[in-house]
């Protein structure tokens, strides 16, 4: 019954990017360590169902979550001996339980920081698949507002106070802007979405990033009006109630948002184009940022260049320790992770609509790939 | 993590001799061992509780050394930047600073106002369905009371920001405000704050409180009443002379079990405080945080910090609140041994 798949890998010649020397850095605030590993030897990629019944437990991002719920069937269908059980714990915890080894895999939003990896040796992230962010606002009577990230940290930082700001005018000529005051609402929770969104404001804005910066909490300027609420569905529900609102919200709760009746803004580009988040702005993003994927595959997605980019996406990573404790659950997780990487596997449009992903760029895909080969007993 | 303060009634010389003759009847060894290990359990829990948290906080207690009491801005710093901060040979992310005083303010203050705003309701309310109606509307309202101390938190605080706060931010904060007191004057906002929180935590502490209280007033001797009734007392006589004087011992420590909750309450307060750090509230309407909120707003950051000071230092957090709330607990027993003194004009547990 066993159905071996080899996928012969050579690093380096596959894509210049996986192993160029030196990472380059074209975002403000991109991680830039590159991994000890950069050899150019090639490696077999060996994934399979495994002889014996295998778990893989998973604990980490509430965002990743509801898609490896996706693919917890369709993967025993394929591959009959391996049981993925997926936990919503928070991107901290998935990764701290990853390294202690509670969990094989830990789900996070935010790609490691350079503390863990040399803390670690070893621990990789995994791009599994790109999702991105979408800036509402609750406003009766205004849609297609275009906001830009300068404009969205005056108004965290309590330097925009109302809608009809002159900054906000000269983004949207012709439109009427009432004068109802800016409410600004933020997560109160440890957040993957707080790390993408003040990532876009420290990539935006200079006094954002030599200020609160960003993480997956941060210091946030004091602002008299604002409001703090927990998770996405808080994160709607509290701007469906406030007039004024305007809120960070991942995509996958595009839905709710759009039920909730909110107005998604349109976020200009480093290009300087307005858009909304659709399939295709997230792909653009996701490609002209994977052209500079570093060897260690922690790379912000974030204001990538071209006028199709949409400014606030992400790789969604699987947190794994290249070293597991047997053949089979090592066999297990590279055949998990190659599967659900693949186009014929778990990144078709049936698993990944629902949360509004995308899969990965396909010039990134030799890269994961040399990474999920590295996973070994 | 709260220590139970329990008031009991001065036993009855049957109930004395009973106990005396104790030692005869745990000649039954294995009474006695069941006994001994239901009583060591939850002593064992807690030592081990404070021995984990001692061992965790240690090396923040060596990095944060007495600015940790002293300053008011608290943050894990930058986990993406480069560079460290190093103090006394440990080490935490670039830019973080642990200062916990506003955090404290915040957990003290706002126990306090729900205590305040708790006990005479729930004295109040327990003497009613006590003493004031009949005995069928007793039991259905004793229900409630007890629904009520079986609400999750996290409704409290569901409850508290989408319904109470708004509600009240838009009516009774703007008749307060109005009256310009200093402190409980100023822009009311939405309903996230301190004044919310306290009053979600009072309707918490409720129960706990009311349900003792209840029981107690319950046990005030029949005799005693009925001796005040028959001298001439009129029934609120009777609740202000006899049956207020023989149970506020017990109301004490069950005010102390409500502050203790209060103190520790984490989810419900973390939703409403509006999660405002680093600075003092401006007035009872403003955002503000907690020790225990503030934890758990924090932890799983914390736990992508690799130098591992974010985590050693909320576990100092989770030190000092426990502190904390064994101070109230002591104070509130000496308290209750002052209350406890005065007699009672009609004789006592006759």
């Amino acid at each position: 019954m066993n159905r071996l798949v080899a996928v012969p890998l050579i690093l380096c010649a596959a894509t210049l990017a996986a192993c160029g020397s030196s990472s380059k850095t074209t975002s403000s605030n991109t991680t830039s360590t590159t991994a000890a590993n950069t050899t150019t030897t090639s490696v077999t990629l060996t994934t399979g169902n495994p002889s014996a019944a295998v778990t893989i437990n998973e604990d980490g991002s509430s965002l990743l979550y509801p898609f490896l719920q996706e693919l917890v069937s369709p993967l025993k269908a394929q591959y009959s001996n391996i049981a993925l059980a997926p936990s919503p714990g928070g991107s901290g915890k998935g990764i701290a339980d990853a390294i202690s080894g509670t969990v094989q895999m830990g789900g996070s939003d935010a790609y490691l920081n350079s503390g863990e990896m040399s803390a670690n040796a070893g621990l990789m992230n995994i791009p599994i698949a790109v999702s991105a962010q979408a800036v509402y606002y609750n406003l009766p009577g205004v849609t297609n507002l275009k906001l830009t990230g300068n404009i969205l940290a005056g108004i965290y930082q309590g330097k925009i106070t109302k809608w009809n700001d002159s900054t906000i005018a000269a983004a949207n000529p012709g439109v009427t802007l009432p004068s109802t005051a800016v409410v600004p609402v933020r997560r109160v929770d440890s957040s993957g979405d707080t790390f993408l969104f003040t990532s876009f404001l420290s990539a935006t804005n200079t006094a954002w990033q030599n200020g609160p910066a960003f993480g997956t909490t941060v210091t946030w300027p004091a602002v008299s009006n604002e409001l703090t609420a927990s998770g996405n569905p808080g994160m709607v529900q509290t701007c469906k109630t406030t007039t004024g609102c305007v809120a960070y919200v991942g995509v996958s709760a595009e839905a709710a948002a759009q039920t909730a009746g909110l107005e998604q803004a349109l976020l200009q580009n480093k290009s300087g184009d307005y858009l909304a988040p659709s399939s295709a702005t997230i792909t653009a993003a996701a490609d002209a940022g994977s052209a500079n994927v570093p060897s260690n595959l922690a790379q912000s997605l974030i204001y990538e260049p071209g006028a199709q980019s949409y400014p606030i996406v992400n790789f969604e990573y699987i947190v794994v320790k290249a070293t597991q404790t047997s053949a089979s659950i090592s066999e297990a997780i590279r055949t998990f992770l190659a599967w659900a990487i693949s186009t014929s596997g778990g990144s078709q449009s049936q698993y990944l609509s629902k949360d509004n992903f995308v899969p990965l760029p396909s010039t990134v895909l030799p890269a994961v790939n040399a990474a999920i080969a590295k996973i070994t007993p | 993590m709260s220590i139970t303060t329990e008031a009991r009634p001065e036993p009855s010389a049957p109930l004395r001799s009973a106990r005396r003759r104790l030692p005869g009847i745990s000649a039954d060894g294995s009474v006695r061992s069941v006994l001994l290990v239901a009583a060591v359990i939850p002593t064992a829990a807690l030592a081990f509780l404070i021995y984990q948290m001692v061992k965790t906080a240690w090396p923040a207690v060596i990095f944060n050394g007495v600015g940790f009491f002293t300053t008011k801005t608290f943050t894990i710093g930058n986990l993406y930047a480069t560079g460290t901060e190093v103090h006394h040979g440990y080490t935490a992310a670039k830019s973080a600073s642990y200062g916990i005083l506003p955090l404290v303010f915040g957990t003290v203050v706002s126990s306090f106002i729900a205590v305040i705003l708790a006990v005479p309701v729930s004295v109040g309310g327990a003497i009613l369905l006590a003493e004031r109606i009949p005995v069928r509307l007793q039991g259905v309202l004793g229900t409630f009371l007890e629904l009520l101390a079986g609400i999750p938190s996290v409704v409290f605080g569901l409850w508290g920001i989408y319904t109470f706060g708004p509600l009240l931010s838009r009516t009774l904060y703007k008749w307060i405000a109005a009256l310009h007191i200093p402190w409980l004057t100023g822009p009311t906002g939405a309903g996230e704050g301190m004044l919310t929180a306290s009053l979600v935590l009072a309707v918490m502490i409720i129960p706990i409180i009311a349900s003792t209280t209840r029981e107690l007033v319950r046990s005030v001797p029949a005799i005693s009443k009925e001796g005040a009734f028959a001298l001439g007392l009129t029934s609120s006589e009777v609740v202000r002379i006899v049956t207020i004087p023989y149970v506020r011992t017990g109301v004490v420590a069950a005010s102390i079990l409500g502050l203790a909750r209060a103190l520790g309450e984490t989810i419900a307060v973390l939703i409403i405080s509006g999660n405002f750090l680093n600075a003092y509230p401006h007035s009872i309407f403003d955002p503000f945080s907690t020790m225990a909120s503030t934890i758990a707003a924090f932890l799983d950051s914390a736990l992508t910090d690799s130098t591992g000071m974010a985590v050693h230092s909320l576990a100092e957090v989770g030190l000092v609140l426990l502190a904390i709330t064994l101070v109230a607990n002591l104070a509130g027993r000496m308290l209750s041994r002052r209350f406890s003194g005065a007699g009672l004009p009609v004789g006592r547990g006759v």
